[in-house]
C-alpha cells in the first residue's frame, strides 16, 4: 500500500528573466518509482535543485509527507535536506570521494548517527565500547549493501578506481545509507551499457519494494524509464505536458510531439 | 574641508596605482582561474627596473619627457619579460593540475623573485631624488592648502591613457576577442582555432607591463623602494581586483581607486597605522558580503 | 636521436632562453645599485650576467637533450615509484625508527647544543606542520595565516605568565584555547569561500594579528615584544644555576654537574612529547566521523552537504582543533624563547608551513616530518648562505609543485579496511 510522500504544488522557479519552471505541479508516492522525463533544457534537474535544497523556488510548495504530517521541502536547504527531511540525492556528473575508499564513501554516508555514538568525538577518541558498536554496525550495513550489489570485493578500493557502473551504483548505495525516505536519482542509467541498466533497474526495484523509498528519477534511457517506472512525469520548457504512468505516456500525442522519444 | 579635498587627490593618485597592478590580477584569474600570487612582486620588479633606469638616464642629458617615456618603455618591456618566464616556468606546466598546484607554484615564484632580488640588488632601501617637480596650489587663503602636483596629474593621466588604450585592444581587437573567449571556453577557443597558449602569454605581458608602469609611478611618488612593497601592494591591488569584480577591467580600475581612497582617508582621519588593517578589512567584508564585486558577473554553480 | 634539425631547433631554443636570460638578469643583477654619500649609482656586474645568460642557455640545450630520451625517464620513474611505495609498505616501520631516533637524538655522538637547537627547531616546524595538516591536508582548506594561531599561543602564554606569574603546564591548555577560538573567529567569515579566495582571506587575517601585535603597544608591546617569560621547570626543579640557600634544582637533585645542555634537553623533549601527542591525536581522529567528515569534505563539499554533512561544523572544527595545536606550539615558542615579538611571526612563516604540508604530501603525517627534516634541516646548516637560502626554499616550492604536486608521500592508506590487511 503506498502512501503520497511528494506533493510539488505551483512549482516556479525563475532566474532573474528566464523562467526555468513555470507552475509545475505533480506527485509521487513511496514504495514507487516516479520518472521525470522531458527534452533537454525541460526544467529537469531544475527541479531536483529545488527539491533537495539547492535553489530556492520563486513560487510554489514542495511538500514531503510523514506519516500524518507534512514538512515544507523549502524550508531546508543545503544539508538539512538529507539529515532532517530525509530526502537524498544522486548528481549527473558522479560526486564520489574519490580518494576514498568504497568502505569510507559508506561511512561518511552515516556521518550523523556516528558523530551521536562518538559523543561528538569524546567517546570516540577514548575508544569507548558504545562507539565502536556503532563503527561495527555502520560497516555491516554498508557491508549488507556492498553485498547486494556486487561490490564486495572493492570495500577497500579507491572510489576513484571502481569502473563507471560500479561508481554508480555506489553513488546509490551511498545515498541509501543514509536511509532516506525519498531518492532522487539524476540520470543514473547515463553512460550504462545495457547489462549495467538492468542491473541498476533491479537494483531500484529492490529499494522500492524492500525498502518502501520513493524514488524520483530523472532519465533520458527509456529502457529503465518503461521498464520500471509506476508513474511518469513528462517536462517541456518548464511546463508539464503530461503525467501518467509508462505506457499512457508512450502513447500520449503531446510527449511524442514534445520529443521523439529516445528509445534505446 | 580643504584637507578633505586634498586626500581625495592623494586617494585618486594612490588608486592609480593600485588599480594598473590590479588589472594584471583580475586578467588572470579571468582567462586561467588563478591569483597570480607574484604579480605583486612584478610590480616590485618594474620599480627596481625603474629606478635603475632613471639612474643610468639621468647620466645623460636627455630632456626629462624623453626620459619618461623611455623609462617607461624599458621598464613595460623588461617586466613582461619576467611575467612571460614565470608564466611559462611555473603555471603553465600546472595548468591541468589540482587547485592548490598553481597556488603553491606562485606563492614559491613570489618568494624566489623577492629574494633574488634581495641577493642581487642588496637589501636596503633604494631612494631616489624626485625626478618630476613643481605643483599647483590651491585654496591658498584657507588654513589648509591643497596641493596638486604636476606628477600626481601625470599619473592619473597616464593611467587614463592607458585605459583607454587597454580597453580598446580588449573590445575591438582580434587579441582582445581571442582573449574574452579563452575567458569562456578555452578547449572550445582552442578548437575554432585560437592559440591559447599564445593568448595567456599576452595576457600576462600585459598585465606585467601595467604593473611596471605602477612600479614607474611608484618609484616617481614615493621616491624610496625596497624588495617589500610588492607584497603589500599586491594585497592591496588583489583586494581591488575583488571589490570590483574579479574578470573586470573597469572593475579593476574602480577597485583601486576605491581602495586608495579608502587607505588615504583611514590614514588622514583615523590612524596611519592600521591603514593596512583597513584594506585587509575591506578585503574580508568583500569577499564575504559581495564575492562577485561589484561589476562583476554572479557566478551560479552547476550542480 | 638527435637529427640536424633537432639539433638546430635545440640551438634556436637556447639561444631564445639565453636572450631572455638577459632579460632578466641584466638589469637586476647586472645593474647593482649601492649607495654612497651623494645617493645611488649603478655597479656593473657583467661578468655574473655573461655567467647565468650562459648557464641558462646551456642548461636549457642540456634539458631539451634529455626530454629527447625516453628511456632514461622510464628509469628515473622506476626508480621513484620505488621509493614512494617503499615509503608507504614500510610506514609503520619508518615511524617507530623516526620516533626512537628522535628519542635518542640529543644523547647522539654527534649531537651538540647547535644540533640540538636544530632538532629543537626541525621538531616546532613537525608540530606546525602536523597542526596545519589538520586543515590543509585532511580538511583541504588553504589557510596561509597559520601563523597567527601560532602567535596568538605564544603571547597568551607570554601574558599570562608575566601577568599572573602561572607555569607552563597551566598556561598551555589555556594558549590552546585562545587560539582555537581565534580559530573559530576565522572560520566564520571563510565558510563559503573556496581555493584561492580562502587562501587570501587566511593570509589577510594573518597579517591583521600580526600588525595588531605590532601596533597595540599596551598589551602586547608592541616592537618591543614581551620579554621574561617563565623558563621551563622539570617538575619543579628549576634549570638554574643561582640557587638560594636550601633550595634545590634540576642539577642538585640529579647530583650532576650544572649544565645549560639541561634546559635545552628538557625543552628538546618537551617539544618531541607535544608533537607525538599532535600526531597520536590525528591519527585518531582520522578514523573518527569528524575526520572522515574533513576528508570528504576536501573531495567533495557538495557530495558532503547532499549526505547531511554540516560543511559548516566540520570546518569550524578544522580550523579550531587546527589552531589548537598551533597555539600549543606557540606557548612551547615562548617559553623556549622566553621573549616573543612580533618580528616572528610574519607571513613567511606561514608559507614555510604550507609548503611543508604541502610537499610532504596533504595529509601524509610522515610526509610531514620528511619536509620539515628536508626543508628546514638542510637550510639551516647552510645558514652560511642565507639569502640563497630562501631562493632556494622558493625554488624547491615551484619545482615539487612541477615534478610532484601532490607532493612526496601522496599515498593514503584507507582509515577503515573490510578486508583487514590481507590485500
Amino acid at each position: 500500500m503506498s502512501n503520497k510522500l511528494l506533493s510539488v504544488e505551483n512549482l516556479t522557479m525563475k532566474f532573474g528573466g528566464l523562467i526555468a519552471i513555470d507552475n509545475l505541479s505533480f506527485s509521487a508516492k513511496d514504495s514507487q518509482i516516479t520518472s521525470i522525463i522531458g527534452p533537454n533544457g525541460a526544467g529537469k534537474t531544475t527541479v531536483f535543485n529545488c527539491l533537495t535544497g539547492f535553489y530556492k523556488p520563486s513560487e510554489g510548495e514542495l511538500l514531503l509527507h510523514k506519516d500524518d504530517n507534512s514538512i515544507s521541502l523549502k524550508k531546508y536547504t543545503d544539508f538539512k535536506i538529507s539529515h532532517k527531511a530525509k530526502v537524498a540525492r544522486t548528481f549527473q556528473n558522479i560526486r564520489l570521494f574519490s580518494s576514498m575508499s568504497v568502505l569510507e564513501n559508506l561511512l561518511v554516508a552515516q556521518h550523523n548517527e556516528l558523530m551521536v555514538a562518538s559523543g561528538y568525538s569524546i567517546f570516540g577518541l577514548l575508544n569507548l565500547k558504545r562507539y565502536k558498536d556503532k563503527e561495527r554496525e555502520a560497516v555491516e550495513k554498508a557491508k549488507y549493501w556492498l553485498d547486494l550489489t556486487g561490490l564486495t570485493s572493492r570495500a577497500d578500493d579507491n572510489a576513484g578506481d571502481l569502473s563507471y557502473g560500479d561508481q554508480r551504483k555506489l553513488e546509490i548505495i551511498r545515498a541509501m545509507c543514509t536511509k532516506p525516505k525519498l531518492l532522487c536519482l539524476d540520470e543514473p542509467a547515463a553512460g550504462l551499457n545495457p547489462k549495467e541498466s538492468s542491473e541498476l533497474n533491479k537494483l531500484l526495484k529492490f529499494i522500492k519494494t524492500e525498502k518502501q523509498t520513493g524514488i524520483l528519477l530523472i532519465e533520458h534511457d527509456m529502457s529503465v524509464v518503461m521498464g520500471i517506472s509506476d508513474h511518469v512525469v513528462v517536462l517541456n520548457y518548464g511546463k508539464k505536458i503530461f503525467e501518467g504512468t509508462a505506457k499512457d505516456t508512450r502513447n500520449s500525442k503531446e510527449v511524442i510531439e514534445a520529443y521523439l522519444g529516445v528509445e534505446e | 574641508m580643504e584637507y578633505f579635498i586634498q586626500q581625495l587627490v592623494n586617494g585618486v593618485t594612490l588608486g592609480s596605482i593600485y588599480g594598473l597592478i590590479a588589472i594584471g590580477y583580475t586578467m588572470v584569474y579571468g582567462i586561467i582561474g588563478m591569483i597570480n600570487f607574484a604579480h605583486g612582486d612584478i610590480f616590485m620588479i618594474g620599480a627596481f627596473i625603474a629606478i635603475i633606469s632613471f639612474l643610468i638616464f639621468g647620466l645623460t642629458s636627455v630632456a626629462l619627457p624623453f626620459i619618461l617615456l623611455f623609462v617607461l618603455l624599458i621598464s613595460m618591456l623588461f617586466t613582461a619579460c619576467y611575467g612571460w618566464t614565470v608564466e611559462k616556468l611555473a603555471y603553465k606546466p600546472l595548468r591541468g593540475s589540482f587547485r592548490l598546484a598553481p597556488l603553491i607554484s606562485a606563492l614559491g615564484m613570489s618568494i624566489v623573485l623577492q629574494n633574488f632580488v634581495q641577493v642581487a640588488q642588496g637589501a636596503r632601501t633604494k631612494a631616489i631624488h624626485p625626478i618630476i617637480t613643481g605643483k599647483f596650489e590651491f585654496f591658498q587663503e584657507s588654513d589648509f592648502v591643497v596641493i596638486i602636483s604636476h606628477l600626481q596629474i601625470f599619473m592619473v593621466l597616464l593611467t587614463i591613457a592607458l585605459m583607454a588604450g587597454f580597453t580598446f585592444l580588449i573590445t575591438k581587437t582580434d587579441l582582445g576577442r581571442a582573449q574574452r573567449a579563452c575567458e569562456q571556453d578555452k578547449t572550445m577557443a582552442s578548437l575554432l582555432g585560437i592559440n591559447v597558449d599564445r593568448t595567456i602569454s599576452v595576457t600576462f605581458i600585459i598585465g606585467s607591463s601595467l604593473a611596471s608602469v605602477a612600479g614607474m609611478m611608484f618609484v616617481l611618488y614615493y621616491g624610496v623602494i625596497d624588495f617589500y612593497i610588492g607584497f603589500l601592494a599586491g594585497i592591496k591591488a588583489f583586494t581591488a581586483a575583488v571589490l570590483g569584480g574579479i574578470g573586470s577591467l573597469p572593475g579593476a580600475m574602480l577597485g583601486g581607486l576605491i581602495i586608495g581612497l579608502i587607505e588615504v582617508m583611514w590614514s588622514g582621519y583615523i590612524s596611519s597605522e592600521y591603514k593596512d588593517v583597513a584594506a585587509f578589512s575591506v578585503l574580508i567584508i568583500t569577499l564575504i558580503f559581495f564575492p562577485t564585486g561589484l561589476l562583476g558577473k554572479p557566478e551560479i554553480e552547476k550542480v | 636521436m638527435n637529427n640536424s634539425i633537432e639539433l638546430k631547433k635545440n640551438i634556436k631554443d637556447s639561444l631564445f632562453t639565453g636572450l631572455i636570460a638577459l632579460a632578466i638578469f641584466g638589469p637586476i643583477v647586472g645593474l647593482r645599485t649601492r649607495l654612497q654619500k651623494e645617493g645611488l649609482y649603478i655597479d656593473p656586474q657583467w661578468i655574473m650576467v655573461m655567467f647565468l645568460v650562459v648557464g641558462s642557455a646551456v642548461g636549457r640545450f642540456l634539458i631539451n637533450l634529455n626530454s629527447s630520451r625516453t628511456t632514461e625517464i622510464a628509469f628515473v620513474k622506476r626508480a621513484k615509484l620505488n621509493i614512494t611505495s617503499y615509503f608507504s609498505n614500510k610506514g609503520k616501520h619508518l615511524a617507530i625508527t623516526g620516533v626512537l631516533f628522535a628519542a635518542a637524538y640529543p644523547f647522539l655522538p654527534f649531537t651538540d647544543r647547535y644540533m640540538l637547537d636544530v632538532g629543537i627547531m626541525v621538531l616546532t616546524y613537525i608540530m606546525l606542520g602536523w597542526g596545519l595538516n589538520i586543515v590543509v591536508g585532511l580538511a583541504g582548506l588553504l589557510d596561509l595565516g597559520y601563523v597567527a594561531f601560532y602567535a596568538v599561543g605564544a603571547y597568551s602564554f607570554a601574558l599570562l605568565s608575566t601577568t599572573f606569574g602561572w607555569t607552563f603546564w597551566i598556561c598551555l591548555p589555556l594558549a590552546g584555547i585562545f587560539a582555537a577560538f581565534f580559530g573559530i573567529l576565522l572560520g566564520f567569515p571563510v565558510l563559503r569561500l573556496r581555493g584561492d579566495y580562502l587562501a587570501i582571506v587566511t593570509l589577510g587575517f594573518g597579517e591583521i594579528i600580526r600588525i595588531i601585535l605590532l601596533n597595540w603597544y599596551d598589551l602586547t608591546g608592541g616592537p618591543d615584544g614581551i620579554g621574561g617569560i617563565s623558563r621551563p621547570s622539570f617538575f619543579g626543579l628549576p634549570f638554574t644555576n643561582n640557587l638560594k640557600e636550601g633550595e634545590n634544582s634540576f642539577h642538585t637533585f640529579f647530583n650532576l654537574e650544572y649544565s645549560t645542555a639541561h634546559k635545552l634537553i628538557f625543552l628538546y623533549y618537551l617539544i618531541l612529547i607535544l608533537a607525538l601527542i599532535t600526531n597520536f591525536f590525528t591519527l585518531r581522529i582520522r578514523k573518527l566521523p569528524v575526520g572522515r567528515a574533513w576528508e570528504a569534505l576536501r573531495e567533495d563539499e557538495i557530495a558532503c552537504k547532499s549526505l547531511g554533512v554540516n560543511p559548516t561544523n566540520t570546518k569550524l572544527t578544522a580550523f579550531s582543533i587546527g589552531a589548537m595545536f598551533g597555539g600549543f606550539a606557540g606557548a612551547f615558542f615562548a617559553t623556549k624563547q622566553t621573549f616573543v615579538s612580533p618580528e616572528s611571526f610574519t607571513f613567511i612563516e606561514s608559507a614555510i608551513i604550507v609548503a611543508i604540508v604541502v610537499l610532504g604530501g596533504m595529509g601524509s603525517q610522515t610526509g610531514v616530518v620528511l619536509a620539515a627534516i628536508f626543508l628546514i634541516g638542510f637550510t639551516e646548516i647552510f645558514r652560511e648562505l642565507e639569502q640563497f637560502r630562501m631562493i632556494a626554499f622558493g625554488l624547491a616550492m615551484v619545482l615539487i609543485m612541477l615534478f610532484k604536486p601532490k607532493g612526496i608521500l601522496s599515498n593514503r592508506e584507507p582509515t577503515i579496511k573490510l578486508h583487514g590487511d590481507q590485500k
